[in-house]
């Protein structure tokens, strides 16, 4: 898709005298977390789909290993909601959730339940609703034997997920590699989506919110629901014993970043640091894999905990990051109701 | 860096000599905001006499005017969802005039084929409040003989804490009069019959009067809810005046998070990637063209300072697009080009609507037409959205945003 571009930009770049040179914090995001982050994620994909190739049972322990370690990669990266994630809606794609009506489920049985061919072909795919698409779907495929019912069908669905996803994380991968990171590098240069450098910062600063946003709402807030009425059910990917491991994973991905945002100020560098050790080593000691402990008047004690410390990091660290890069949190996906 | 490269937006303002200053574009801000729920208010009374015409005398006729008043009371008041996410007591208060999407099975009968019924997510999904003047819920017993205002309000409105338990506003109203859209992505809105109002043996789906009086609370209800709206933003209400301390951002706010967020994100594309009719704001009229349209109509209006009301006089002052020219002329050509560019891609897709062609079978899976059409509008709100960004920080609002945005602070999930 981008790969003319890149030559254009190529060519152009040595004319275009008010292309700037991007923030050292931002080279080092894309070079340190980004260009890496969505090359492990297309690898890990593609050995995936080859291990769905190999053998498709939902039961099969080199098929499970393959796409946890797939689920694992995204999760990392899940925050870079921006660029080659959104074109051609790829990031909708491999991970539609939070889920609330039920659309993914609904979407599965109807396939099922019609046999229906469009998943055999990947242009076929491309047109299904992105709820029966990505990690997310294929988990209930995996894990919930309700969809597993005709055999042969999920076996075809399951290649054709593992392969989507396959496609989709290379041309992330591909987009960055080949012309994003650079265009990213020269705001204001003919084909970059950036005018000045400060923009390119506040792309970055709007990722470490979003994500931090979303671990807090969506991955915490959403089962803890309220003391009188928790919601264990609405826990993210429960049905593989996911729902911790997200949280600690993402916490891990966006401390990395928030420390690459905070270089230059050590004082605020060790601040970031150490309140985002505090959140993870509080995620990593809840041993609560899916949340159930949010009835558990103890358990939830200590989610709720882990929650007002994200909660801090976003209201105090997230801030200070803001305040010295000088730029603003701007608009995000999550805003909206 | 940048900021210190950039002076306070008052202190900038000094250098430009004659042009608006930011108190009276903010004047100007809430006087758009006072006139378009003050039109929100008239259209909501021109229904409430059709709703009565309806039920005092019930006939297809008479259905069908309830039904137009209830389209043209949509038009002023998606306009004035530009003041939400900005204004703290507009955010607060919207729930309960423009909730969505909704359980409706809560309300009255549905089609028991397709619709999923009672789920983990809200066991009240399929309550039928309309047949059932006793029930149980969230663990006590709910008295509702009486249909009123106060019932929607405190006992249903949001019951057992779930979001989708929608029992009042435009939406719940538009549901009592269209009922459920059964034709998927295929043509035709709902098509609840006018005997569902009708007295004696010519009633259908049983309950008719109880109908009637769920339809007459809510509608009673949207008034008064708007009527509380409007005092809020007559000089001296608490919005005009928070909205005047709140400075520029609450103007910018507003406009970025209904751009993107909102209605670029959830109610736009959501939809089409989903290819769900229900993933439709107006599901069961077919108008979501139209509101998406006027959504976009209002961005447009807090930016250039002027709204055209329902009688056709203008609204008009000094506006942010003035103090934003005299700042920076080029990124105020640029983002009345991009509101303006997205006007008429909204405009293509409301054309194509009005012409035949429903919102809901554009979100058909596979309908290329349909995705350029939706799409395009989704574009022109993503692509303005990065101009009013650069907007604020052009004025130097960047704190002021971090601090004082209710959106980035307490937002929902973009799903929900």
């Amino acid at each position: 898709m981008l790969k003319p571009l890149l030559t254009a930009v190529l060519i152009t770049l040595p004319f275009a005298g008010w292309a700037e040179q991007a923030s050292s914090e931002a080279e080092k995001a894309v070079h340190q977390q980004i260009l890496p982050g969505f090359a492990a994620l297309a690898a890990a994909s593609a050995r995936m789909s080859d291990a769905a190739a190999t053998d498709c049972a939902p039961t099969s322990q080199p098929l499970r290993t393959a796409w946890n370690a797939a689920f694992d990669d995204w999760i990392k990266v899940s925050h870079l909601r921006f660029g080659p994630t959104e074109t051609e809606n790829r990031a909708f794609a491999l991970a539609y959730w939070p889920d609330s009506r039920g659309t993914t489920p609904k979407t599965l049985k109807r396939l099922i339940a019609e046999r229906d061919p469009i998943i055999t072909s990947p242009d076929g795919m491309e047109s299904v609703s992105v709820a029966a698409r990505g990690f997310y779907a294929m988990e209930y495929v995996l894990f919930d034997p309700a969809f597993q019912g005709d055999a042969g069908y999920a076996c075809a669905l399951t290649r054709a997920l593992s392969a989507d996803i396959a496609a989709k994380t290379a041309g992330i991968a591909r987009d960055w590699r080949d012309s994003y990171a650079a265009l990213m590098m020269t705001p204001g240069s003919t084909y970059s989506p950036y005018q000045t450098p400060a923009e390119v910062t506040q792309e970055l600063y709007k990722a470490l919110a979003t994500g931090l946003e979303f671990t807090s709402d969506a991955r915490l807030n959403r089962p803890l629901g309220s003391f009188d009425k928790p919601r264990p059910g609405r826990a993210e990917a429960r049905l593989s014993g996911r729902s911790q491991r997200h949280v600690v994973l993402s916490l891990q991905a966006l401390k990395q970043l928030a420390v690459i945002l905070s270089e230059g100020d050590q004082a605020l560098q060790d601040d970031v640091s150490q309140a985002f050790d505090t959140a993870i080593s509080q995620a990593e000691a809840l041993d609560d894999p899916i949340f159930a402990g949010v009835e558990d008047p103890q358990k939830r004690l200590k989610i709720e905990i882990l929650q007002q410390t994200v909660k801090l990091i976003r209201e105090q660290q997230l801030a200070n990051i803001g305040n010295k890069l000088g730029v603003a949190a701007g608009f995000n996906a999550l805003d909206g109701d | 860096m940048k900021r210190s490269l950039l002076a306070p937006a008052a202190v900038m303002l000094s250098f430009g000599g004659a042009q608006a200053d930011t108190g009276a574009v903010l004047t100007t801000y809430a006087d758009i905001a006072q006139a378009t729920f003050e039109d929100s208010l008239t259209t909501a009374q021109a229904l409430q006499q059709a709703v009565a015409a309806l039920v005092a005398a019930p006939s297809d006729a008479a259905l069908e005017n309830a039904r137009l008043a209830w389209k043209a009371a949509r038009v002023p008041y998606q306009q004035s969802e530009v003041f939400r996410f900005g204004n703290a007591i507009v955010d607060d208060w919207e729930g309960k005039v423009n909730a969505w999407p909704l359980d409706e099975g809560l309300i009255d009968y549905v089609d028991e084929g397709t619709y999923v019924g009672p789920t983990d997510e809200n066991e009240y999904a399929a309550l039928n409040v309309v047949a059932n003047p006793v029930f149980q819920l969230g663990g006590a017993q709910v008295d509702a003989t009486q249909i009123t205002p106060a019932l929607l309000e405190t006992a249903l409105q949001e019951a057992d804490g779930i979001e989708t338990n929608v029992a009042t506003g435009y939406h719940a109203i538009e549901f009592m009069l269209w009922g459920q859209d059964l034709n998927g992505t295929g043509p035709g809105a709902g098509a609840r019959p006018w005997t569902d109002y009708a007295s004696g043996e010519a009633c259908t789906n049983g309950n008719c009067d109880r109908r009637a009086a769920y339809l007459v609370a809510a509608t009673d209800l949207l008034v008064s809810d708007l009527a509380w709206m409007v005092a809020q933003w007559q000089p001296g209400g608490a919005a005009r005046a928070a909205a005047t301390e709140g400075g520029l951002s609450t103007i910018l706010t507003g406009m970025g998070s209904l751009s993107y967020g909102e209605l670029a994100g959830e109610r736009m594309r959501l939809g089409l990637l989903l290819n769900d009719p229900e993933e439709e704001q107006d599901c069961f009229s077919d108008n979501t063209h139209n509101s998406h349209f006027y959504d976009g109509v209002g961005i447009r209006n807090v930016y250039v300072g002027a709204y055209t009301r329902v009688d056709g006089s203008v609204v008009s002052g000094p506006s942010l697009a003035d103090l934003v020219a005299a700042t920076d002329a080029t990124l105020n050509a640029e983002l009345v080009g991009k509101l303006d560019t997205t006007v008429a891609a909204l405009g293509e897709m409301k054309a194509a609507a009005d012409a035949g062609f429903a919102y809901d079978q554009m979100l058909g899976r596979g309908d290329a037409r349909g995705e350029a059409l939706i799409m395009a509008g989704v574009n022109g709100l993503v692509d303005q959205t990065k101009s009013i960004e650069r907007v604020v920080a052009a004025l130097g609002l960047d704190q002021l945003e971090i601090e004082g945005s209710d959106s980035l602070d307490a937002p929902g999930k973009v799903a929900e």
